[in-house]
């Protein structure tokens, strides 16, 4: 197994050190262009949706940890900020008001859940845990 | 990575070039062009977008932004969107209310 680990300032500027550790681990497993995008994506909205939302723009740790393993990718953001689930997060109503009458905010989530190959959250030790999942290619699908 | 933005307005329509990475950090430059190009009362808005590589909800943001500033029944036009990119947009519903093509018109969009 091929490990990274980053500990963010969430009052800083993060991202393109989220985006360095996506790119390694990405290269190292072999993930398509593709598939590459959409990880880091993941891993970047996650994130500033820690830094803005749970921190609330006050500042605090992320830890991000990722690794390759023989089937897939994964990686895991770890907060100390409020509970919250993004699984639970309805984009609903947002999607259904016609786009010149939207709201600005609320599409991160949708676009960092939605083409991962996986994603869990877990609240461990009093912590946030979001663990993103892409499948390295040519892996079997995923059995449950 | 480097985020470069350039506006040209003419004959009502504001043309912005876009290059590099649209996230948190460059959507505040966007969004003052567009913010200029709105004081500049245009009706049609293209952003060339050949070498956006990588467009985050931020970046969704600016068109909600573009949106709600032009005025009513202003064409948003996106042209040489990257698959990745356009995929963003489609999943946000967006393409709905923006015209995706290949390379510039005149004039209105064609379908």
């Amino acid at each position: 197994m091929i490990g990274c680990r980053l500990r963010l300032d969430a009052g800083s500027s993060f991202a393109e050190e989220v985006a360095g550790l996506v790119r390694t681990l990405s290269a190292k497993a072999g993930l398509t262009a593709r598939q590459a995008y959409w990880l880091r994506l993941a891993a970047d909205e996650i994130t500033t949706n820690i830094a803005q939302h749970g921190y609330g723009g006050r500042g605090g740790v992320i830890d991000v940890e990722g690794a390759v393993e023989p089937d897939r990718v994964w990686l895991r953001v770890e907060d100390d900020a409020p509970p919250f689930d993004p699984t639970g997060y309805d984009p609903g109503p947002r999607l259904a008001a016609d786009p010149p009458l939207r709201q600005e905010g609320g599409y991160g989530l949708l676009l960092a859940l939605g083409r991962l190959d996986g994603f869990a959250y877990d609240h461990v030790g009093g912590r946030n845990r979001n663990t993103l999942v892409m499948r390295r290619p040519g892996a079997a699908p995923a059995g449950g | 990575m480097t985020f470069d933005a350039t506006m040209r307005i003419d004959d009502g329509t504001a043309v912005v070039r876009l290059t590099g990475e649209l996230d948190g950090r460059s959507a505040p430059t966007l969004n003052q062009l567009i913010a200029d190009a709105v004081a500049a009362q245009v009706g049609r808005l293209v952003l060339l977008v050949h070498d956006v590589t990588y467009m985050s909800s931020a970046g969704i943001r600016c068109l909600v932004f573009a949106h709600q500033k032009l005025p009513r029944g202003a064409e948003i036009v996106l042209v040489g969107t990257r698959p990745e990119v356009a995929e963003t947009i489609r999943l946000t519903g967006f393409d709905r209310s923006v015209v995706l093509q290949e390379s510039v018109t005149k004039g209105p969009a064609e379908v």
